[in-house]
């Protein structure tokens, strides 16, 4: 066989383009990147990204299913192997769940107990949304993934996303029917965080390794971190909920705090997004004077007895600005009721 | 064939590698995970860029290798512009180098895509090194090119019918 290209036609004869058109090319591809660099949040390339995940989803979609299904059925050969062995692990690991689920139902019980007083307010609810991972970024240094729900189905951008382990990442780009998660462990990823028993608040940065650092520190200085300590979602700045699960401390190195995640991106097929608002500031400021009336009224109740009308009254503009929660004036009411009779 | 379908198998023909480039675009956005994510998406845009800029560079027009490129900006979501800047620069090279390889057997042809491969991994460590702002490991990367060098000969050969039994027949 010979070569490809010897033949004329087959390659020597063929001519490029004029080279002047590629130079330009390249120059203004050049001119993007530092444009991108220094506007990296210009609508233009925002807009232009919705629109290729929103155009690529479909296709992504397509083959998503039979690529999992040929993952599941070759990708984990190793499962094949280790039967035994995992079965072992499971075994002794639904041993130790059950401990905890005693626990945990012995603590549900608590709580019900404690949110059955009055002065308990539920925080707001977030509102989960399930997706599927259709896309993800194969590039040595983008960590990303696609899923396939969109502001079609209330996913903004900022929402956290966890899946079974934990937080996974957070939606950076919404189209119609897909979106972009930004990983934990992309370049571009800081999540703010603390680590349980430290007393120490930190933002998780990621840096293309498995295993992203804490770098800001603020804390008591005398508590240091310790490895197994748990990592959690801090809320600060209102980007995440509060508490959710992100790892173990890894190790303490010079100053860094490496973390393992909880979440296994190899393995990550179904997720799901958090719609999570946290309450206005002003809603929290007609609660806590919401709370207060209600004290009065205890206090009005209690100190004057017979008095009819007069709690009555007092709770109807208490109902107004709270819209949040009705606890509040129903407790109010409640209270003031049986001191009436 | 009348005219107007010749005309037709033209242009679609002009297209192909273009066409070829952007399914490797989507390839790279599939969640494959070969082998419980230990084996690295290979870079298959590179392979059809470099391979037509020897072969046949009026079938890989460089506006095509533009859009290529930004397509993959857009759908992995690194910095706009990024990969356009490093198949372009690749597509320059090849095309500078390219009568050397004409004509050569596949070992050269190999060796000469793996450099190109270096090459562009330098442009896009650096750059992505330069814009977290610390020096970012280099394994992940090192990896994906080892997977896609790897791959050159099969896509090569498949190639190679493709454009000597489709492409350029008349």
């Amino acid at each position: 066989m010979e070569y490809l290209g010897q033949d004329r036609r087959e390659g020597l004869g063929r001519k490029s383009a004029p080279r002047f058109v590629l130079v330009l090319l390249i120059l203004i591809s050049v001119l993007l990147l530092l444009s991108s660099l220094y506007s990296a949040q210009a609508s233009v390339f925002k807009k232009a990204r919705e629109g290729v995940i929103d155009a690529a989803a479909p296709m992504l979609e397509l083959v998503a299913g039979p690529v999992a299904y040929v993952n599941e059925l070759f990708g984990y050969v190793g499962d094949y192997f280790r039967v035994l062995e995992q079965n072992e692990a499971l075994r002794e690991e639904n041993a130790e769940l059950r401990q905890w689920m005693q626990d945990a139902l012995e603590l549900r019980t608590i709580v019900a107990s404690y949110e059955g007083l009055q002065t308990y307010q539920a925080p707001p609810e977030a509102l989960p949304i399930d997706a599927f991972v259709i896309g993800e970024a194969n590039d040595a240094f983008s960590r990303s993934m696609i899923v396939n729900a969109g502001r079609a189905r209330n996913v903004e951008t900022g929402q956290a996303v966890v899946d079974e382990n934990g937080l996974i990442g957070r939606i950076v780009h919404t189209g119609a029917n897909a979106s972009r998660v930004l990983l934990l462990t992309d370049i571009q990823s800081r999540v703010p965080v603390y680590i349980e028993g430290a007393d120490a608040e930190g933002i998780l940065v990621g840096n293309t390794r498995k295993k992203p650092v804490i770098d800001i520190v603020a804390g008591a200085d005398d508590v240091a971190p310790a490895p197994g300590q748990r990592v959690l979602t801090s809320g600060a700045g209102g980007a995440l909920p509060r508490g959710l699960p992100v790892g173990v401390v890894d190790r303490v190195s010079g100053g860094d705090i490496v973390i393992g995640l909880y979440a296994d991106y190899v393995r990550t097929r179904m997720v799901r997004i958090i719609n999570y608002e946290f309450p206005d500031p002003d809603d929290a400021a007609a609660l806590s004077s919401s709370d207060v009336m209600a004290q009065e009224l205890v206090e009005a109740g209690v100190g004057a007895e017979g008095v009819g009308p007069a709690p009555v009254q007092a709770s109807i503009p208490v109902q107004a600005p709270v819209s949040t929660s009705v606890s509040a004036p129903a407790s109010a009411i409640a209270v003031a009721l049986p001191t009436d009779g | 064939m009348g005219y107007r379908a010749e005309n037709l198998m033209r242009l679609a023909k002009s297209m192909a590698p273009t066409f070829l480039g952007f399914l490797g675009v989507l390839l790279l956005a599939m969640p494959l995970r070969l082998f419980e994510g230990w084996v690295p998406t290979p870079i298959i845009p590179l392979v059809v860029i470099f391979f037509w800029s020897i072969y046949g560079p009026d079938l890989m027009p460089s506006v095509g290798v533009f859009f290529i490129g930004l397509l993959q900006d857009l759908l992995m979501g690194g910095p706009f512009g990024l990969w356009a800047v490093v198949y372009l620069a690749v597509q320059y090279i090849v095309l500078s180098q390219r009568s050397y390889f004409i004509g050569r057997e596949q070992l050269v042809v190999l060796i000469g895509f793996a450099l190109a491969a270096a090459s562009a991994s330098l442009m896009l460590w650096l750059v992505m090194s330069l814009m977290s702002g610390a020096l970012l490991p280099v394994w992940p990367l090192i990896f994906q090119m080892a997977a896609t060098v790897a791959i050159y000969p099969l896509f090569a050969a498949a190639f190679s019918e493709l454009h000597r039994r489709v492409l350029v027949e008349a």
